[in-house]
């Protein structure tokens, strides 16, 4: 394969490269000021690589591994990559705003593209160590977005925490995959470890096997925030800067769905039975945890981060079912869920812009009491925000129906009763606080009758979030044709 | 043929005829009345060049398309729904022209017009649907009609508890409908979608399909389904017991309550049992007398004849003139039911007398209505007490209403017959021919006398009922200082128009009004489908022999006997007076009482079944389980997870050092639970 064509296989994140390395060049001769530009360029590379991932398609993929193996184009990988890319420009249409002033906007949308190319090369990835490198590069980027208002200590501390427990992760997941390499005697490709564990099971289903996958386990539900390794997540959604919330919550959070996928279900069948029992036990605690706790949370954003929590225990159930259907419900949820996460954070984003706008000494901006009366002083947010947690609870005609149905409804077809009588009945409780959001929002009165005029940029990601919500909701119909056809692939 | 391609303008212009009413009626003269006027006067256009084709070709006009799934849209024209169309396009067309007239000074003119525009496409709709689930549909929406018609004032309250009682009292009858459209779409695809061979698309609920596979259905389904059906034509055409909101749904507009008691709505029910009656006619027999005739027909010939008396005695002591208009609608209703029952012997020719009967009721009872609301426009008042010596006053409207009540007490001249043709008013002809050839017959197979006597009761009670009300109104000295004037052209030009109907519409169209609408259904095909229920009905040379040979003169001459003795005696009594009204009308006579309290309907229906056991027993029972128990149950869930919730929060303790031990006993934790798999 020559360089032409690689370049045409990896263009997304060869766009984004340069983009990035753009980006801070550009920077270097720009007054702050006029860094606003930086944000108009990153939107753009992020446009231009997600159009060409949707132009290219689904079919006639090139799906054999490509430099030495490790990395893949098949639908899988081009379904995570646009997902990835989507919210990431919806997040960078929102900074464009949020940061416009800020004078390290060059460092801000270099970190966030990097972010997605290592997102993305994790979705590509049939290598276990270029798909930890992938995981590494996006982690490193948001720890130092998390922390992106040095000034604020909250962020300072969500920064922090998540950094020292994303070390802690990534230790316990290269542990674990060193132990893999280790026992396959060298073997780093997933089809090859695929075959050889296949071929001699036994050496997973000793006790270093389980240790091995449970170390992984370990690693990636770090990253999907599954209880008990969510702890991290609820302080740093909430004290990280919200735009990068959305991207934790939506983006970065799916990469380890993606590599999970990879790895878990074709690396690692051989113990099918173990997988699902650990993974029966996380989905029902997570999920029951994650919607009970966030019951009680007053700001918003702690709230989403244990919605996110609670999410990620629906999703992981198709390690319980491992069957097509479930697969291809978890993936459809995997896109809906980034864009009504990301949508959700971006609108209490732009809330507090507001509200910060108003008074520069607001404290809690994301505080339930501040919803009160929304309705009243900005429709659009209000009505985006209902349909957002709407989403998010799974009502008509949004994404996050089509996507919890076609994956509860597998989940019911794989034979596990009680484990969908339990995510259905947290959907129920869920319902509880969104809709109570909802509540302050059109019945409760306004702390003040000014109007709230939401900023353009904010607008516009609020906007394009919706149309992915209510695209997903009202025709589904393509979108779970790819889902399942990026299902295929793992062969189950 | 071009009329196919068209036909669905006939519901489509008055539904855009409502949009455009409800969106452009305040900048509009009249309130945009014309609009509607437009539509339908197109409509009825259209709806008689279809008309005429079937009429020439002899052929059903049928446009369908997919819906989805095994269900479709589409329009049916047979000579059933032919004259239907033709009957409320027409009459429809002058209620709203009349309506320009009577509503000139109502300020909710444009919603008013917008409104009855799309009741009347709702009721273009039932009529024309080629299949059982856009004719419930339809009918829902004639519902929701009336609901908001009736209850048009709204601000008045007894209007708003008219609208509400109609769409209450007519719900009840939808849901027994809706019922029966369900079990018939089980059956349909338990037995009838197996039969089905072949790559043809076949649509389950279109009446061609269920008529065609009816021998597939078991005919215990088949009674269950029809009696359900039936129950929804009883809550719509107000049979006893489902009449209570008829009377109240005077409330409305005088118009209103004339297009729902004359063109539509009401006549709905009626022409759903029409529609489906292949289904009467297969459901399983009972034995009368040594013959087999269908079960559920007989339920509805006995409810109809019961309500058709029913109604005429409480229309004797009403003093509200549209209240006895409401009363003898009933009855009235009461006949096309009974008339429709009387197939079980007959056949299909029994669909050709209701449906005669309901166009020519159409006709004088819309007159009559008009008349009412000329009468009640210029005197300002319901009441017939206060009326009186209306003649000098208000000629055309008096002429006119004696037309029509001439034609709903049924006189005529026995005996004589034209061409075939008895000669008489419209409600004579029609109501005579259901009286001989229906329940006259149908006492002579069976024996069973029983319809008959309700039929000549009720012609007697209607005749005196009406004459009372026109001697009334009418004669004798004013009895209150009034100034009534006679009503504008647009009102006395339509109840002209009606009165003329009244009086020769039966007359002029007897032979082959029925010999077309007799030809919906193939009279073997009926004869094959009784067949199936073990019924057997006599065919169209027994029925002659029966009527010519073995029918005594005194049955041909009963109907007018009592038509005209009511009239003598209700001249006798409101006209000359010479027996005192007082006298038999007080509150010392019992049944006086029984009927001026309307059988104490109000006190059993809606104090004792709604209000004492309803609301008192079956809603208080179920707030108290609601409010104690089950949210009792709820609150108690809600406390126990929020309580958790603030427990479990109380794990985040913010330290990361404790997040640390967590995922790393996460692991450990996992792991021993795999490794003891085995063991536990």
């Amino acid at each position: 394969m020559n360089y032409i064509e690689l370049a045409s296989q990896f263009a997304p994140e060869l766009i984004l490269t340069i983009g990035a390395l753009a980006i801070m060049m550009i920077g270097l001769f720009l007054a702050t000021s006029q860094k606003k530009v930086l944000g108009y360029l990153a939107t753009i590379f992020l446009a231009v690589a997600s159009l060409v991932i949707v132009s290219r398609g689904i079919y006639d993929l090139q799906m054999d591994g490509i430099l030495a193996d490790s990395l893949t184009i098949d639908p899988m990988s081009q379904f995570f990559k646009l997902t990835f890319l989507l919210v990431s420009l919806i997040v960078v249409i929102a900074s464009i705003r949020e940061y416009d002033g800020h004078s390290n906007q060059d460092e801000y949308y270099t970190l966030i593209l990097l972010g997605t190319i290592g997102m993305m090369v994790v979705a590509s990835a049939i290598d276990i160590v270029t798909m930890f490198i992938g995981f590494e590069l996006a982690s490193l980027s948001t720890y130092a977005l998390a922390g992106f208002n040095k000034k604020d200590p909250n962020s300072m501390e969500a920064a922090v925490k998540y950094f020292i427990i994303g070390a802690l992760s990534s230790t316990l997941l290269l542990f674990g995959l060193s132990y893999i390499y280790g026992m396959s005697g060298g073997l780093t490709n997933i089809s090859e470890l695929a075959v050889f564990f296949n071929a001699n099971p036994a050496v997973l289903q000793s006790p270093m096997g389980i240790v091995a996958l449970m170390l992984i386990v370990a690693g990636f539900g770090f990253k999907m925030a599954l209880v008990p390794f969510h702890m991290w997540a609820p302080d740093t959604y909430q004290g990280a800067p919200t735009v990068i919330s959305a991207l934790l919550a939506a983006g970065s959070k799916k990469m380890a769905f993606v590599a999970a996928f990879r790895i878990l279900l074709i690396a690692m069948i051989a113990i099918k039975i173990d997988i699902a029992m650990v993974f029966m036990i996380l989905a029902i605690i997570t999920m029951t945890l994650g919607n009970v706790v966030a019951l009680s949370q007053r700001s918003l954003k702690r709230m989403l981060a244990y919605s996110s929590v609670a999410q990620a225990g629906y999703i992981s159930m198709v390690f319980v079912v491992m069957s097509p259907e479930a697969l291809t419900g978890g993936i459809l949820y995997v896109m809906s869920h980034a864009f009504m996460k990301t949508g959700a954070f971006i609108a209490v984003a732009a809330l507090g812009y507001m509200l910060l706008k108003e008074n520069s000494n607001a404290k809690d901006v994301d505080h339930l009491d501040n919803f009160a009366g929304l309705g009243k002083r900005s429709p659009f947010l209000a009505f985006s925000i209902m349909i957002f947690l709407f989403a998010l609870a799974g009502i008509p005609p949004t994404a996050g129906f089509v996507s919890k149905f076609i994956l509860f409804y597998s989940v019911l077809k794989g034979g596990f009763l009680l484990l969908v009588i339990f995510a259905i009945l947290n959907s129920a409780l869920s319902l509880y606080y969104y809709a109570r959001v909802v509540k302050y929002m059109y019945v409760l009165p306004p702390s003040s009758d000014e109007k709230l005029k939401v900023p353009g940029a904010y607008a516009l990601a609020i906007l394009l979030a919706i149309i992915g919500v209510l695209a997903i909701g009202i025709v589904p119909e393509p979108f779970v044709n790819w889902a399942a056809s990026a299902a295929n692939v793992l062969g189950l | 043929m071009a009329v196919d391609n068209i036909v669905y303008l006939i519901p489509a212009l008055p539904v855009l005829a409502f949009v455009l009413t409800l969106a452009f009626g305040k900048k509009l003269p009249s309130g945009g009345g014309y609009i509607p006027i437009l539509a339908i006067a197109i409509s009825c256009i259209i709806s008689i060049l279809a008309f005429l084709q079937i009429y020439k070709t002899g052929t059903p006009i049928e446009v369908s398309a997919p819906w989805f799934s095994v269900l479709n849209v589409g329009i049916l024209i047979d000579p059933l729904a032919s004259v239907m169309l033709l009957m409320v396009t027409f009459v429809s067309l002058l209620i709203h022209i009349y309506a320009i007239g009577y509503m000139a000074h109502d300020p909710a003119k444009p919603r008013y017009f917008a409104e009855t525009a799309l009741f009347t496409a709702a009721m273009l709709g039932v009529v024309l649907s080629d299949n059982i689930l856009q004719l419930f549909i339809s009918w829902e929406l004639v519902g929701l009609c009336s609901y908001l018609l009736i209850g048009f004032w709204f601000r008045k309250p007894t209007a708003a508890a008219a609208g509400k009682k109609a769409f209450l009292t007519t719900r009840v009858g939808d849901v027994l409908f809706l019922a029966g459209i369900v079990i018939l779409y089980s059956n349909m695809v338990e037995h009838v979608l197996p039969h089905i061979t072949g790559n043809e698309t076949v649509y389950l609920l279109q009446f061609s399909t269920i008529f065609e596979n009816i021998h597939h259905i078991p005919s215990g389904q088949l009674t269950i389904i029809t009696l359900l059906f039936f129950g929804g034509a009883v809550g719509k055409s107000g049979q006893f017991p489902l009449h209570v909101w008829l009377p109240d749904a005077m409330e409305g507009p005088t118009t209103v309550s004339a297009l729902i008691h004359a063109a539509t709505m009401v006549t709905a029910g009626v022409y759903l049992v029409a529609r489906t009656f292949p289904m009467f006619i297969a459901s399983p027999g009972v034995e009368l007398a040594g013959i087999t005739i269908p079960a559920t027909l007989t339920v509805v010939a006995y409810i109809g004849g019961f309500t058709a008396l029913f109604a005429s005695t409480m229309g004797l002591v009403m003093n509200d003139i549209k209240r006895v208009l409401a009363f003898s609608t009933i009855s009235q209703l009461g006949y096309m039911m009974l008339a429709l029952g009387m197939g079980s012997v007959i056949g299909a020719a029994a669909v050709g007398f209701a449906m005669f009967h309901l166009i020519n009721h159409a006709f004088f009872k819309a007159c009559l209505f008009l008349c009412a609301g000329s009468v009640i426009h210029s005197t300002g008042t319901n009441d017939l007490r206060e009326m009186g010596g209306l003649m000098s006053k208000m000629k055309i409207t008096g002429i006119t209403m004696l037309f029509a009540s001439l034609a709903l007490a049924g006189i005529g001249i026995p005996f004589l017959k034209i061409a075939g043709t008895p000669i008489g008013t419209s409600g004579f002809v029609s109501k005579d021919a259901i009286i001989v050839e229906g329940t006259y017959v149908f006492a002579h197979m069976t024996n069973d006398w029983i319809p008959f006597a309700f039929g000549i009761l009720a012609a007697l009670l209607t005749a005196i009922y009406t004459f009372r009300l026109w001697f009334m109104a009418f004669t004798g000295k004013p009895r209150q200082e009034r100034h009534p004037h006679e009503s504008p052209a647009t009102m006395t030009g339509v109840l002209s128009v009606l009165a003329a109907f009244a009086l020769v519409f039966g007359m002029l169209t007897f032979v082959p009004f029925l010999d077309f609408v007799g030809h919906t259904y193939d009279h073997h095909e009926i004869e094959h489908l009784a067949g199936l229920g073990g019924n057997h009905i006599i065919d169209h040379h027994e029925l002659h022999h029966i009527i010519t040979e073995e029918t005594s003169p005194i049955i041909f001459l009963l109907p007018v006997i009592v038509g005209v003795g009511g009239l003598l005696l209700a001249w006798v009594i409101y006209n000359r007076r010479w027996i005192n009204v007082a006298s038999i009308g007080n509150m010392k006579n019992p049944l006086f009482v029984i009927l001026a309290k309307r059988y104490y309907q109000h006190e059993i229906f809606i104090e004792l079944i709604s209000l004492k056991f309803t609301y008192g027993v079956l809603a208080l029972t179920s707030e108290f389980s609601d409010r104690k128990i089950v949210d009792g149950i709820i609150n108690g869930i809600s406390s126990f997870f929020i309580g958790g919730a603030e427990v479990l929060k109380k794990i985040q303790t913010g330290v990361v050092q404790n997040y640390a031990t967590a995922t790393v006993l996460g692991v450990g934790l996992l792991a021993l639970i795999l490794s003891f798999r085995g063991v536990i």
